[in-house]
Order: C-alpha cells, then sequence, then structure tokens
C-alpha cells in the first residue's frame, strides 16, 4: 500500500500533468485540423455540404416505433417516424426508414454503421428513397445526427453518429479528421439550408 | 448532473507467473471530463443473449451475454468469393489485366487478409480455423445461406452514397438454429458472415496492393478487406486510432499500419486489434497474454445512479482503457458498467474486466476510464449494448429471474482513484 500511495503521489506531482500536457496538445491539434474528406472502410466521409445536396429530404423526425423483418433475405429494421421539421424535401408526415439488421425470431443479424433508433427521440435525418413504401438513410451513420439538450446554455446540439474521434496516441504523427459533433442546432439549420439552397441553384 | 466515478479494486490477476514477471500495475484514471479527444474505445463485440424460453439443452443455460464467434475447429469456417466483378466502371483495379491473372490477384488479397486475422498469435483461431477459399460466378452469393460470402458487385439496396463497404453477420441465440447450410452448435455462433463492397458509388474504386500505387485516388483493397473481415469475425467497431477496426480508413491511396510479411503476417493490427482477438477467440494454451486488469466504476454518491431500472449499483457505459505505461499505446479498452456469471442475467454493477494483456518483465499498464459524452456518442455503441438484456417487453413470456434492462449510459461524470487493496 506504502509503494502505491508513493506511486500515485508521485504521478500526482508529474506523470498525470504531463499526460494531460500531451492530451491538451492534441486538443488543440483537433481544434485546428479542419473537418474534410477523410475517407473509410466502411464510410467515404461525406461533408455536411454533400450529405445536403445529395440528400432528397433532410428532416427532424421522432421515432415511434420499429421492427424487424425478414425481406429478400436480409433481416431489415423498418422504423417508424413522425416528421417534426422538414428542412429539405417534400415528405410525408409519418415515413418510414429502412436500416439493414435487427433481430427476428433466433437469428440477430449485426451490420456495424447502419443506425439504430429508440421510440421517442428525436434526430436529424438525411434521406434518400430507396423503395416506394420506405426511406434509406444517407450514408447510414454519416446522414444520422442526434440531438442532445446542452445544459449550459438551454438550446440542443447535434452529432453526427459518425463522428467518433481516435484516441491520443502520443506515438501517433496525426489525428485524424473528425464529423461533424456538438454543433448548436440553429447553426446546423443554418448550414443544411445553405447547402440545400446551392444544390438548387442551376 | 456530475457523478464521480472510482475504480475500486482495480487489479492485475496473479496468473501464476504475475511476480515472477515483475509487472508493475499501475491504476491511474485520466480525467477526462470535458476533455473530448483525450477519449479512446478500444475494441468491442456484438453481444447475443441466449433464448430462454427455451430448454437448457437448447439455451445453455444462462441469460449472460455472449459475443458473436464462429467455432475454431478444423476449417470450420467455409469461405468463398464471388468473381463476378463490376466492369463498367470496373471497380478493383488489378495490375495483371488478364481474366484470370485478375481473379487470381484479387483472391491473393483476400487470403492475405484472413492471413493476418489468423496471423495473430495467442488466438484460437488460426489459419486451420478457415475453410478452402471457394469461388463462386453468382453475382448475389451473398445471401443470408450459411456460406460466408465476399462481394464486389453485388447490387443491395442498403447501400447509398459514402458507403463504401459492409458486413452483415448473422448470429444465432440458441442450439440447434440452422441458416441454409449452417447449424448452430453454441450460442452466439455465427452462422452466416457476407462481405459486400459497394460496386455503384463512382467514387469508390478499390485496387490491390500492386495496383496502388499507380491508383492514389483508390481505395486499398487490403485495408478494406481486412477491416471487414475483422467485423466478419465478431468485431463492432474501435475509435483506437489507427486500429484496423477504426471505422474510417486511410485516404485513398494509402493503406493502414503495414503491409503484412510472412514473418509478420498480422502487421496492419494494431495490438487493440490483437488483444481483442485473443479475448474473443482465447487460446488456452497462451502463455504470454494473460494478464487481466478488473474493477468497479461506482458513483460516489449511489443517490446519483439511475432509480430505474432496479439493481443498477455502478455506473455504466464509461469505456476503461489500459495503456501501455511506457509507449502510451492503447492495448485494450472495453465497456464497462456490467459484469455476468453463471446463470446470468447482466448485472450493471460498474464492472469491467480487460483481459489477454501481455505480460512479460518491464511491462506496467495505465488505465483510464471517460464517459461517452466524449469521442463517442451511445448510439454509436448501440449494438454493443442494446442486446445485453432481454426481457417480457423485448420477448413476450421471458422468465423473469432471465430478464434485464439495459439503463441509460452515464455520459457526464468526473473521475478519481480509489486503490485496491
Amino acid at each position: 500500500m506504502r509503494e502505491m500511495r508513493e506511486h500515485f503521489r508521485k504521478l500526482r506531482g508529474g506523470t498525470i500533468f504531463s499526460s494531460l500536457r500531451v492530451v491538451l496538445l492534441w486538443v488543440l491539434f483537433a481544434l485546428l485540423w479542419s473537418a474534410g474528406t477523410t475517407d473509410g472502410t466502411t464510410f467515404r466521409r461525406l461533408s455536411l455540404g454533400e450529405l445536403a445536396t445529395a440528400a432528397e429530404a433532410v428532416v427532424r423526425v421522432r421515432c415511434l416505433s420499429r421492427e424487424s423483418r425478414w425481406e429478400g433475405g436480409e433481416i431489415w429494421t423498418l422504423t417508424q417516424f413522425e416528421v417534426v421539421e422538414n428542412l429539405k424535401g417534400n415528405v410525408p408526415r409519418l415515413l418510414a426508414v429502412r436500416t439493414l439488421g435487427g433481430r427476428v425470431g433466433h437469428v440477430q443479424s449485426f451490420v456495424e454503421g447502419a443506425p439504430a433508433f429508440r421510440a421517442g427521440e428525436e434526430v436529424f435525418l438525411f434521406l434518400v428513397s430507396r423503395r416506394p413504401d420506405s426511406f434509406g438513410v444517407l450514408g447510414w451513420a454519416q446522414g444520422t445526427f442526434r440531438i442532445r439538450a446542452d445544459a449550459s446554455t438551454g438550446g440542443e446540439r447535434v452529432t453526427q453518429d459518425s463522428a467518433g474521434l481516435a484516441a491520443a496516441n502520443p506515438n501517433a504523427g496525426k489525428l485524424p479528421r473528425k464529423g461533424i459533433r456538438n454543433l448548436p442546432v440553429e447553426e446546423f439549420r443554418r448550414k443544411v439550408a445553405e447547402a440545400a439552397e446551392l444544390s438548387g441553384r442551376p | 448532473m456530475e457523478k464521480m466515478m472510482r475504480i475500486t479494486t482495480s487489479r492485475m490477476r496473479n496468473t501464476g507467473k504475475w511476480k515472477k514477471l515483475c509487472v508493475v500495475p499501475t491504476a491511474l484514471l485520466f480525467l477526462c471530463a470535458g476533455l473530448a479527444p483525450c477519449g479512446a474505445r478500444g475494441y468491442a463485440f456484438n453481444y447475443i443473449v441466449a433464448d430462454m424460453r427455451q430448454p437448457v439443452s437448447v439455451s445453455g443455460g444462462s441469460a449472460c451475454p455472449v459475443p458473436a464467434h464462429f467455432l475454431t475447429s478444423a476449417a470450420s469456417i467455409n469461405r468463398r468469393w464471388s468473381t463476378a466483378l463490376n466492369t463498367n466502371p470496373v471497380s478493383v483495379l488489378t495490375v495483371d489485366q488478364t481474366a484470370a491473372g485478375r481473379l487470381n490477384e484479387i483472391e491473393a488479397v483476400i487470403q492475405s487478409s484472413f492471413a493476418t486475422w489468423a496471423g495473430v498469435s495467442g488466438a484460437s483461431l488460426t489459419g486451420s480455423s478457415l475453410g478452402p477459399l471457394g469461388r463462386s460466378g453468382a453475382q448475389n452469393a451473398c445471401a443470408a445461406d450459411g456460406v460466408n460470402s465476399i462481394c464486389f458487385d453485388q447490387s443491395d439496396a442498403a447501400f447509398t452514397p459514402g458507403v463504401l463497404a459492409f458486413t452483415r453477420v448473422m448470429v444465432a441465440d440458441r442450439i440447434g438454429e440452422t441458416l441454409g447450410a449452417a447449424t448452430s452448435s453454441e450460442v452466439g455462433q455465427i452462422l452466416d458472415a457476407d462481405i459486400e463492397l459497394n460496386p455503384g458509388d463512382p467514387q469508390a474504386t478499390f485496387a490491390t496492393p500492386a495496383a496502388l500505387p499507380n491508383a492514389p485516388s483508390a481505395y486499398d483493397l487490403e485495408s478494406i478487406l481486412t477491416h471487414e473481415l475483422g467485423h466478419f469475425l465478431g468485431f463492432s467497431h474501435s475509435a483506437v486510432w489507427p486500429a484496423m477496426m477504426y471505422p474510417f480508413a486511410p485516404s485513398p491511396g494509402t493503406f493502414t499500419g503495414d503491409r503484412p510479411t510472412s514473418q509478420a503476417p498480422d502487421a496492419p493490427l494494431s495490438n487493440d486489434d490483437r488483444t481483442g482477438l485473443r479475448a474473443l477467440y482465447p487460446d488456452p494454451s497462451d502463455t504470454v497474454n494473460v494478464g487481466t486488469i478488473s474493477g468497479r466504476i461506482l458513483a460516489a454518491n449511489p443517490l446519483s445512479l439511475p432509480s430505474a431500472p432496479a439493481g443498477v449499483t455502478g455506473l455504466f457505459g464509461a469505456y476503461v482503457v489500459a495503456m501501455d505505461a511506457n509507449s502510451g499505446e492503447v492495448l485494450a479498452g472495453v465497456l464497462g458498467g456490467w459484469t455476468c456469471s453463471g446463470a446470468g442475467p447482466a448485472q450493471f454493477d460498474g464492472g469491467f474486466r480487460l483481459t489477454h494483456l501481455p505480460v512479460g518483465t518491464g511491462r506496467s499498464y495505465k488505465i483510464y476510464a471517460e464517459p461517452l459524452n466524449g469521442t463517442v456518442d451511445p448510439s454509436q455503441v448501440s449494438n454493443a449494448t442494446a442486446t445485453l438484456c432481454r426481457n417480457a417487453l423485448t420477448d413476450p413470456g421471458w422468465p423473469a429471474p432471465s430478464a434485464c434492462v439495459v439503463p441509460g449510459v452515464t455520459t457526464n461524470l468526473m473521475a478519481r482513484v480509489r486503490p485496491g487493496p
């Protein structure tokens, strides 16, 4: 125990602060590194502008229910949403989104990167029509933006499902780029509107 | 509301050689609250709970979550790939332009990507676990048929722009479940895993390692396949960069890690990938990667824990990461907050367990924990959390003793360490 206490005393005195300095340096790097077009194994990174341009509809929706079923030899999950706000495109007030994966009977189908939704939650989705009865989410996790209340401001912020950062690896030469995180919802709306307007010009 | 987190029993389990090997356990908690980019999450698996409504002979008798996995006995993992390739435009670039040579070059990349995972020491998954790699001329060979397939030109309604490739893994929740040619003999057994590369995205061209130097705008086929094969084997995504299971691959014209060699077939992988594979496919004869760090993440004020669901005694959803104290490299990270033993179900007691860490002279580790309000949104790990429990609401007729409810993840906390005894 004495050795342990001594060890922690040393850590408090030096190592942890050195580590935090390293972390803060990485934070600085991360802030300076602009979000861009890093591409991915599963995903090819789409910027917000690309998403807004390519999407047929951009909506804020509330999840009502979901159901998984076999169709065409695959397990699909059909999630029912109510449209709360429409930023682009014409969609019905109630719509369905189809994503790969889910559980039916005794088989669970896992598909990484396919978004899943809980009843009651609200998200912004960039939608593309794939079938007459349902939409797909453009870029899967990339076209899914979760909405969070910001306790400090009382406002709302959005974070892209695919926006996770990597570890601050002190041995690595650089940080990977990132997606959109904690963007105030008003700014998100403005950026989407700008991109949608640009894409609509001849 | 901020919570205090403490690791109460962090320890290195003495596996018999621990003291002899002079490993110094170092429990250090980095204070990550508010410092989003310091976050990392290591390897993760997709879990499934057995159908406890079935007889014990079918359910296995435990409601503990089981990671999706293959059996690893000789030639137990069947494999084939579809030789149907998109030609307009060409989606897979090769150096050899002859029809046969092109297929051989692509097949060599597939074999190399499998060998990368099978080449990890200390895992029961080896080259002998893999069946022969067959070929299929069918364009749509990737189906839920019990045959594990790789397809380069399958039109799938799931593809949208921005999705380069995906892997779909189908897992049984009971013994004896049949899917096409496969029948489960264990709960959690993967019955079918298929990899599809997007043939319809004009910005998604793939190149073999030989062709990549002259195709700077193409994606490295070997990196793509090796990543997808991680999913194929049961991995979820890792946020450790540059782990192979990090969800975003290198930019076009580059590749992940080092190229594999005969001496180092697993060179493209990071240690996070290797530790994950050892945890998923443990080798009982391994004597090197036998270190375990376990503990609990508790709230300083138990009243701050969620009142519902009942029975939550620790924080759920913090990532606990083990770093090599000397190099700073992340060796493993797990989603902490639960334990399970015996007949289960999962207990949300704040428990975590980092296993299969390498031991040896001079090895020491730092651990830290972070909430999911930093680098990883809870939605990104929903596969790894949503399937930890089943109950009468998710499954009518579910027996109460085997039921649990996954609590909400704790996303806002400050951390401090209380050393173990």
